[in-house]
């Protein structure tokens, strides 16, 4: 088992192929994460996502490096290694997203690895310390369950 | 603190067998957990070492044995972590979910008015 790796499965009404251009494709990127994306879908490819006004010198700017580009089976790449160096494990997370035909339309399989070597600053973009805001009352009992989920799944 | 130790530790599935125990029964020693799982008392002993050295669970001195108790603040930290990573993919493969399926649609459409 890969302990830092967070895993996911779901069920898309879309062929893969139309899947494949949504998770590949820069234009399509920018629209389900971050505000600005610069790459091509080819592997060996380094270029960059920005979350925020890319025109703002509060916007954070991640390099990303595609790994794999098989369409329309398999999109992986690395991202947040330093700028200027090249991807690696130990310095970057691998995303890697698979997609199965599945009844007419697609079975999405994700996976993201490399917590454990890379620290938790980089990964956590998104306000991840908003759930700190949450009290323990609230937290507390749902905590194990909820790691074991996060972390375990199958 | 370094995030990366606390990852490894929750991330492992008999450590946090062991946090469960720990926060159902109010705490434990090496003995009275490892008579709870198929893991020797030594093996129980090293996975609460690596715990606590993260700082997940405090020591007390109990008669010849140490009892452990989970540091629940620091579990939350640690859960917080996981939890928001998995989160905002939860969000973005919902997003995917979506383009994708409209963009599908729309094709279909087309063919259909062609």
């Amino acid at each position: 088992m890969e302990y830092g790796s967070i895993e996911r499965e779901l069920r898309i009404d879309a062929s893969p192929e139309v899947v494949y251009e949504v998770v590949s494709s820069p234009e399509h990127v920018r629209e389900w994460w971050p505000d600005e994306a610069e790459f091509d879908p080819v592997p060996g490819s380094t270029g960059r996502i920005v979350f925020g006004d890319p025109a703002s010198p509060e916007a954070k700017v991640e390099q990303l490096t595609v790994v794999e580009a098989d369409p329309p089976r398999r999109f992986a790449f690395r991202w947040v290694h330093e700028r200027g160096v090249p991807a690696a494990p130990g310095n970057s997370l691998l995303v890697t997203i698979d997609l199965v035909p599945s009844g007419g339309g697609t079975l999405l399989r994700f996976t993201e690895t490399g917590f454990r070597e890379r620290g938790w600053e980089a990964a956590v973009l998104e306000q991840a310390y908003a759930d700190h805001s949450r009290g323990w009352d609230h937290f507390l009992p749902r905590l194990v369950a909820r790691a074991t989920s996060l972390v375990a799944r199958p | 603190m370094i995030d990366d130790d606390l990852w490894s530790a929750v991330g492992d599935p008999t450590r946090r067998r062991m946090l469960d125990l720990l926060l159902t029964e109010g705490g434990g020693t090496a003995t009275t957990l490892s008579e709870r799982l198929p893991v020797t008392r030594q093996a129980v002993a090293k996975h609460l070492v690596v715990l606590d050295r993260v700082g997940l669970v405090h020591v007390t001195p109990a008669g010849r044995e140490r009892r452990y108790e989970v540091d629940e603040a620091q579990l939350a930290r640690a859960v917080a972590q996981l939890a928001a990573v998995g989160e905002a993919w939860d969000a973005r493969l919902q997003r995917i979910k979506r383009i994708a399926e409209r963009i599908q649609r729309d094709r279909q459409a087309g063919v259909e008015q062609s």
